[in-house]
């Protein structure tokens, strides 16, 4: 329903009947040329139907410090770029809203996005200073009514997420949802994105998933974060991309691949109730959990998240 | 970096200045526009249709959104408030000093304070009357130093009001907030009791808000504002830090190499700090 000025969005995808079982892919991958095929096939394979379409890539982009595994790889960016290319999209962006520097473009540009990236500066939309809608939230799980949101996000038909696997000290596990964050514009709330805070950070995770049901997620965990993430945790090699068109699901998974029980997951649990979180609820492709299975630590406070 | 008249083509038809070229206007892009217009030769008519816009933009609460289309007054107001007052226009001036005095980080609240007390959870930073981005969250770096630039302006422009008083709470505020390493990040010296590392953007800002304080009580925070610009990687950071050094007297020799400019903010940016290298600091006018 539109009101004067805004968009209305609703937990659509929560109502009606029971939806197919959702279904994430689990592949072995690496930093190198390989990448490239394996995200081509990661899209074959979930018959992602972008020909003619806007598909807006969503990575993170977090700090500077080139020796962590902060940020998502160019390598991932760019072989998803290509891929959605391949599979006939009218146009693939790049866009992102970092949540404590507003440096974006050197951000970027430190992670190693321009050097692997043909053309990268033309593809890429600092989703912090994009122009912005404000989109009204029906039945918000967080005290915030409204969002703005960037028009670069809004116009998308198909927004990835492509976030890195880590853990995070406020909400247990940063994947593919908590990723969406960083479509909250800094040009209006600020750097960092403090009103989310303070709104609920597993609420407004949820509402902002909620917001964009378009979406497809592929999850960098070829090298992870463990510990005190997001920022200040240790690198983490889990050796595998998790790809789906659910986020929850998507997430379920890698909590599993994590060691970490995902309906100890604040978030997972309001976005999709504890009952579709089971694995059972899940159709698992490629590579099982418990092959890939690798124990990321976690703060003292998630210990009883622990598998 | 783009040049002034490069700056000045941006400007869209309605007055103000988008973050990249084609896009809407913005109250940020817009001051750091007409200041960097200030320092260098700047265009008549470009100024006053800028100005016309942001008198236009402002909302009847004194404050400033972050564009006309955000319903919402924030933290941008300080930026506003760094434009001389005869240019906005006195009254409208007012308004926006009576906007930012009334503004402050939630954790100094009542409601956020008794509930401190009353979950054991006093222990951390002393809440202090800092500024926040975006009303009805907590204080930051960043719209803290803006806004002790803003109303050390409004002060010296006779503005009535306890405005010292104010100012001199949010320099505590930042006091407060040095890192271990003697700079300031985004507002967090440590998370969950790990030091976090500082940055040049909002080392430069701290530095440049506490001009007034004596720089020999400083000297941690300059060393590693030098430190930082010796490392930077970003041109905006490196002339936050040039414009906070040099409001205390020191002049800073950026890293042989050349950091890119790619939009109007760093490059006007830019072009303020080259002027202050000149001698003409626009936030301390």
């Amino acid at each position: 329903m539109a009101s004067a000025g805004c968009l209305t969005l609703t937990r659509c995808s929560l109502v009606g009947g029971p939806p197919p079982l959702p279904r994430v892919s689990i592949v072995r991958a690496a930093y190198n040329q390989s990448l490239y095929e394996t995200v081509r096939r990661l899209l074959v394979e979930h018959r992602v139907d972008v020909k003619g379409k806007r598909v807006v890539l969503k990575p993170n982009l977090v700090e500077f410090d080139p020796g962590t595994t902060i940020n998502t790889h160019p390598l991932l960016v760019h072989a998803a770029l290509e891929g959605f290319r391949a599979q006939g999209a009218a146009d693939v962006r790049i866009a992102e809203g970092p949540g404590h520097r507003r440096v974006t473009m050197d951000l970027a540009d430190a992670a190693g996005y321009f050097k692997t990236i043909p053309q990268f500066e033309d593809l890429f939309t600092d989703l912090n200073l994009d122009d912005v809608s404000q989109v009204l939230l029906r039945e918000p799980f967080s005290r915030l009514n409204s969002v703005y949101f960037p028009n670069t996000a809004l116009g998308a038909d198909l927004l990835v997420s492509l976030p890195k696997m880590k853990t995070h000290h406020w909400v247990g596990a940063t994947l593919s949802m908590k990723n969406f964050f960083g479509l909250v514009p800094g040009g209006v709330y600020g750097w960092p994105k403090n009103v989310l805070h303070w709104a609920g950070i597993d609420e407004c995770i949820a509402d902002i998933h909620s917001a964009f049901p378009r979406h497809f997620a592929i999850v960098d965990g070829v090298v992870g974060m463990e510990g005190n993430g997001p920022i200040q945790g240790n690198p983490k090699p889990a050796g595998v991309l998790v790809a789906g068109r659910d986020m929850t699901a998507v997430d379920a998974t890698c909590c599993r691949i994590m060691r970490i029980n995902p309906a100890g997951i604040h978030y997972l649990r309001l976005a999709t109730g504890p009952n579709r979180l089971g694995e059972e609820n899940i159709r698992q492709i490629g590579e099982s959990i418990r092959t890939v299975a690798t124990p990321f630590a976690v703060n003292p406070e998630f210990q009883d998240l622990r598998i | 970096m783009l040049d002034i008249a490069t700056i000045i083509g941006l400007q869209n038809r309605d007055g103000g200045w988008p973050y990249r070229k084609g896009g809407g206007s913005w109250t940020e892009p817009t001051v750091f526009a007409l200041l960097a217009q200030s320092v260098e030769t700047g265009d008549a008519q470009s100024i006053e249709r800028g100005l016309n816009w942001l008198r236009a933009s402002q909302r009847r609460d004194g404050g400033w959104p972050p564009r006309p289309s955000v319903a919402q007054s924030t933290w941008v107001t300080s930026l506003a408030a760094l434009l001389p007052p005869a240019s906005i226009g006195h009254a409208q001036y007012s308004a926006a000093i009576g906007w930012l005095m009334g503004q402050t980080g939630e954790e100094t609240s009542l409601v956020f304070k008794l509930r401190g007390e009353l979950i054991g959870n006093g222990a951390g930073y002393q809440p202090r009357d800092g500024w926040p981005f975006f009303p009805g969250a907590a204080a930051w770096v960043a719209p803290t130093a803006m806004s002790i630039l803003a109303l050390e302006k409004a002060r010296r422009a006779q503005i009535p009001g306890r405005i010292q008083e104010r100012v001199q709470v949010g320099c505590q505020f930042l006091l407060d907030r040095v890192c271990k390493d003697g700079g300031w990040n985004y507002g967090r010296s440590s998370v969950l009791g790990v030091e976090a590392d500082s940055y040049p953007e909002t080392t430069g800002q701290a530095l440049l808000a506490l001009n007034s304080v004596p720089s020999a009580k400083l000297a941690k925070a300059l060393a590693a504002a030098e430190d930082q610009a010796r490392r930077c990687q970003s041109a905006e950071g490196l002339s936050w830090l040039q414009l906070g050094l040099q409001s205390h007297g020191m002049a800073l020799q950026g890293p042989e190499r050349n950091l890119p400019c790619r939009q109007l903010m760093d490059s006007a940016l830019g072009l303020l700090a080259r002027a202050a290298q000149r001698g003409r600091n626009i936030f301390l006018e």
